[in-house]
């Protein structure tokens, strides 16, 4: 008995044990996930959206939409924000110092006007360029534009933050198209809360690709041919179906999308804003906002309901597939080492021993390990140690799990949502689970390690290219 | 022998079109029933109506753009009365601006609607 | 043929412990996956179906109630065709499914029209004798069943059930509780709200909203006495009493909202600051002004959009000190109110304010113009 051998068998092991911790944590994540999801159906079937919150009684919210050359769809996306049936709420839309001609075709297509605008200076951000813009026209009274110099997303929204009014902000990705209902079923989790404060609370993304939406109702929903949205399509159910639930549940939940989230104004301005300094904005003022609550010792939520809200358009090439997961990376890796001190602290609760570490381990290091373990198989294949049945019979393993949890995904959504209603479609997607794995993971593997060398060695890279293609298609 | 008076009812609630329709079709009327704006578009441009009930609210083609294509694509000056649900006070007076004659708000008397058509068709 | 099974059991019993369990793995999944696909492609076609026999359904009950309601002779009574669409739609409503698509198709023209045809609907509602099986539901033991069929009587507003519904005013499922409240509301109207002196459980804002949303769509709008209510030792009634007092302009309650300034509660406090501002109540001001300093921010902040809408000329000077307060919201209201007096006047008012602090007056002071 070597040391050799002993080493080789030692780095095995851990291997293992990883693989199978990640495999027991996704079926627990999963089986709380349908549990709760179900629960919820079931205390929602009661409820009509449309009866309720047509009320000037409901609190106002206030909308805000960072653009940046936006031009080709901004008027189409702010006419279907501006047909939400929410009743008390404005949209502020944040010019953030765009090169084309957005603000010269939003205001002549809102007849909007210059007005003079006192702006809460509490959060720093970039200065207004053109100003701020209200309509003439009173059938568009919810509109405020506002136009700024140049400071990414997050200082786009934290402005937002400055000029609202509202004691609720939805901070929101300009394309995604929100259900006619969204704002109504977002804020229910707020209003109902008795003895514990929600702070944020976000719903599900689902992916429009195909999909048929007009002034927020889902006209028709259809399966895109690209097989690179259709393995994204079948990622986001996993994700949202079989995994955020179980992490709201547990009150663990790290993260509420950027492209739709609804956060209590008052507590989003006292933690100081979205850091300007992170690509991962949307995952960082979570961590900060539970932070807070939890160094204030208050009872607090970060909620998430299973219901569909809001539909955006996932990325068709690869090119900004990658950059687009490039760029998840790097938020990850900036939050969790910003809030280290979080990992492994009992004054965080489950947050810091649960949360934490378990996305650190399983979202930040996982493609780290994964592609270690690639390499060590290299290895040993050069040392001609490797034993060949072991190394098959594990990738089959492997294999077979993720697609048989894509079928139950898939499944999932049949007996919960049930949208992907057409002829065939259940088969579409079950080919997508047995290929995902191939033209997917991949990318996303090879995205995560080019994230990270790009955190570590290239600070320059900033957002990345997202070229917009008309919603109408 | 005077023709029957033709109407277009664009209303997606089907149990309700089949009410008016009965009942309309009883007073002497020819009702033509769609289920959503865009249906009721081709029926109008294929059947010249006297008049036109839609509800305010619709999918594909709202019953604004109804009455917007009624009156400034076809500019037909014939009745049409809005059917509007509560919380929708906005969206009526808009009808009103683009063109529409009258409106009752749901839940309303199909009696009470019965006399307001007689009354604009003569 | 068979030596080749030999040597696949062979090569299995003689590997590793490693190897055996995962080639077990793999067989499981794969059958697992088949297994799966197979359930998957059941429960499509048993979804599918199911939505073309409810649409089947629904087309046929829709009929059904059109027949109904356009066969009747016109005096009141029942006639026989009616009866044997009444005896046909009573055996569907034996079968749950059936039942549900029944209820929601009677509901779905319900809601639209008013006059004889509802009621006839209303009629036919009790003839085919669902009202029934909506109260066997309130003696289910699930909650959902419960809150469904309070939901259902709700609906069909259906008066006798009250002593039986209102059993359930407190239990311990908020969702049953809110069917309580809206079923109380709605066909009571403001009578309903007596709940409000027995209820133990907090009262969400959600709730609040939509009984409030409910209340005002009733033509006569009697409100009873809120003061008890504004009295109540559990706090979210006192909060929807204020809601109350706001909406329906309870100004006779005056005097007890000016003692809820020293709530407990902050939530309390900054709503009644808030109601004060609309009921346009000047006491609350000299009041609020004195204890400024001991307010939290929240009242604070109230306390100056009061003063945009309710100042006296002797308040100039305690707002003119605000105008750079620490907190943007204040320094807006001072700065508003500052903007809107007349320049003129104000230097005059700043004059006598400053001139007259040591005097007793706190009312109306004569501006030299």
């Amino acid at each position: 008995m070597n040391t050799e051998n002993i080493l080789l068998d030692l780095i095995q092991y851990l291997f293992f044990i990883f693989s199978a911790t990640a495999i027991v944590s996704y079926i627990i994540l999963a089986i709380i996930s349908v549990i709760e999801t179900k629960a919820y159906m079931k205390k929602n079937s009661l409820v009509n959206y449309s009866e309720i919150l047509a009320s000037s009684n409901s609190p106002s919210i206030s909308i805000i939409a960072p653009a940046y050359n936006e031009s080709l769809n901004i008027i189409e996306n702010v006419r279907s924000l501006l047909s939400n049936h929410y009743v008390n709420y404005d949209v502020i839309i944040v010019n953030d110092g765009s090169k084309d001609d957005s603000l010269e075709k939003l205001i002549k297509a809102y007849d909007l006007v210059k007005v003079d605008y006192l702006i809460n200076p509490a959060i720093k951000t970039k200065p207004l360029r053109a100003g701020v813009f209200k309509s003439t026209n009173p059938a568009f009274g919810k509109l405020i534009i506002v136009d700024k110099e140049n400071g990414g997303k997050a200082d786009a929204l934290n402005m937002g933050l400055n000029i609202s009014p509202n004691k609720y902000v939805a901070c929101i990705d300009v394309d995604c198209l929100l259900i006619e209902d969204a704002l109504q079923k977002l804020i229910k989790p707020f209003l109902e809360a008795t003895d514990y404060k929600v702070i944020a609370a976000g719903g599900v993304i689902r992916i429009a690709n195909s999909c048929i939406i007009k002034d927020g109702k889902l006209l028709d929903v259809n399966l895109p041919k690209n097989l690179l949205v259709k393995g994204q399509i079948l990622e986001y159910l996993r994700a949202f179906l079989l995994g955020r639930m179980a992490w709201s549940r547990l009150n663990g939940l790290l993260v509420i999308s950027g492209a739709f989230g609804l956060f209590d104004k008052k507590i989003a301005m006292k933690v100081g804003g979205y850091d300007t300094k992170t690509v991962g904005e949307d995952m960082e003022i979570i961590v900060r906002m539970r932070k807070f609550m939890e160094e204030k010792n208050e009872k607090y939520k970060v909620a998430y309901i299973p219901d569909p809200l809001c539909w955006t358009e996932a990325p068709d090439n690869y090119k900004t597939f990658l950059s687009q997961r490039n760029r998840w990376t790097r938020g990850t890796i900036e939050t969790l080492k910003k809030h280290r001190k979080i990992g492994l602290n009992p004054k965080y609760r489950s947050l810091g021993i649960i949360s934490f570490p378990y996305w650190f381990i399983f979202e930040r290091l996982a493609p780290i390990i994964e592609v270690i373990g690639i390499i060590y198989f290299m290895f040993l294949l050069v040392i001609k140690a490797i034993r060949w049945d072991y190394a098959i019979i594990f990738l089959v393993v492997a294999y077979l799990f993720t697609v048989t949890f894509s079928i139950v995904t898939i499944i999932t959504e049949e007996l919960t949502y049930h949208q992907y209603k057409k002829k065939g479609m259940g088969f579409e997607l079950v080919k997508i689970a047995f290929l995902e794995p191939f033209i997917c993971h991949p990318f996303i593997l090879y995205a995560a390690i080019k994230g990270n060398f790009d955190y570590y060695f290239n600070k320059n890279i900033k957002w990345g290219v997202m070229t917009k293609k008309g919603m109408s298609n | 022998m005077i023709p029957a008076k033709k109407i277009v009812l664009a209303e997606d609630n089907s149990i309700l079109s089949l009410l008016l329709k009965f009942k309309l079709e009883k007073e002497g009327y020819k009702i033509l029933v769609a289920e959503n704006g865009k249906r009721a578009i081709e029926l109008i441009e294929e059947n010249n109506p006297e008049l036109i009930l839609t509800d305010v609210m619709m999918p594909f083609v709202s019953g604004l753009e109804v009455i917007s294509h009624v009156r400034n694509k076809l500019n037909l000056l014939i009745p049409i009365i809005v059917f509007s649900s509560a919380g929708q006070e906005e969206m009526v007076l808009t009808a009103f601006n683009l063109g529409a004659t009258d409106f009752m708000s749901k839940p309303f008397s199909p009696n009470e609607l019965i006399i307001r058509i007689k009354r604009l068709l003569n | 043929m068979e030596d080749f099974y030999h040597i696949i059991v062979n090569l299995f019993f003689n590997a590793p412990v490693f190897i055996k369990i995962t080639v077990l793995l793999i067989i499981g999944f794969i059958l697992a996956i088949t297994v799966l696909i197979i359930y998957l492609k059941h429960i499509r076609r048993r979804l599918r179906n199911k939505e073309r026999i409810q649409a089947t359904y629904r087309k046929k009950y829709e009929s059904e109630l059109i027949s109904y309601l356009y066969s009747g002779d016109g005096d009141g009574k029942i006639n026989s065709e009616q009866q044997g669409i009444i005896n046909y739609l009573k055996k569907c409503s034996h079968n749950p499914l059936k039942r549900k698509i029944l209820v929601s198709t009677l509901l779905k023209l319900r809601n639209e029209i008013s006059g004889e045809v509802a009621d006839a609907i209303q009629n036919l509602y009790y003839q085919i004798g669902l009202e029934n099986h909506a109260a066997k539901k309130l003696k289910n033991k699930k909650w959902n069943k419960i809150a469904k069929g309070i939901l259902e009587l709700t609906q069909f507003e259906i008066k006798e059930v009250h002593d039986e519904i209102i059993l359930h005013i407190n239990h311990p499922r908020g969702e049953v509780r809110k069917e309580v409240q809206m079923y109380l509301v709605k066909i009571f109207y403001f009578d309903g709200l007596e709940f409000l002196n027995v209820i133990e459980h907090y009262l969400s804002e959600w709730d609040q909203i939509q009984l409030i949303e409910t209340l005002q769509k009733f033509e006569n709008q009697q409100i009873p006495d809120i003061n008890p209510w504004l009295k109540s030792t559990n706090d979210s009634v006192v909060l929807f009493a204020i809601k109350l007092a706001k909406i329906y302009n309870q100004s006779e309650s005056k005097d007890i909202l000016l003692g809820l300034l020293d709530h407990d509660n902050i939530l309390v406090r900054v709503n009644t600051i808030d109601v004060l501002n609309n009921l346009y109540v000047t006491e609350a001001v000299p009041i609020l002004k004195e204890n400024f300093s001991k307010l939290s921010i929240e009242e604070q902040i109230a306390f100056f959009s009061m003063l945009e809408n309710i100042h006296h000329n002797n308040d100039i000077k305690f707002i003119f000190e605000n105008i750079n307060n620490k907190n943007f919201e204040i320094k807006v209201s001072a700065n508003n109110i500052m903007k809107a007096l007349n320049i003129e006047k104000l230097n005059a008012v700043m004059i006598e304010a400053f001139e007259s602090e040591t005097s007793e007056s706190s009312d109306f002071i004569t501006i030299a113009s």
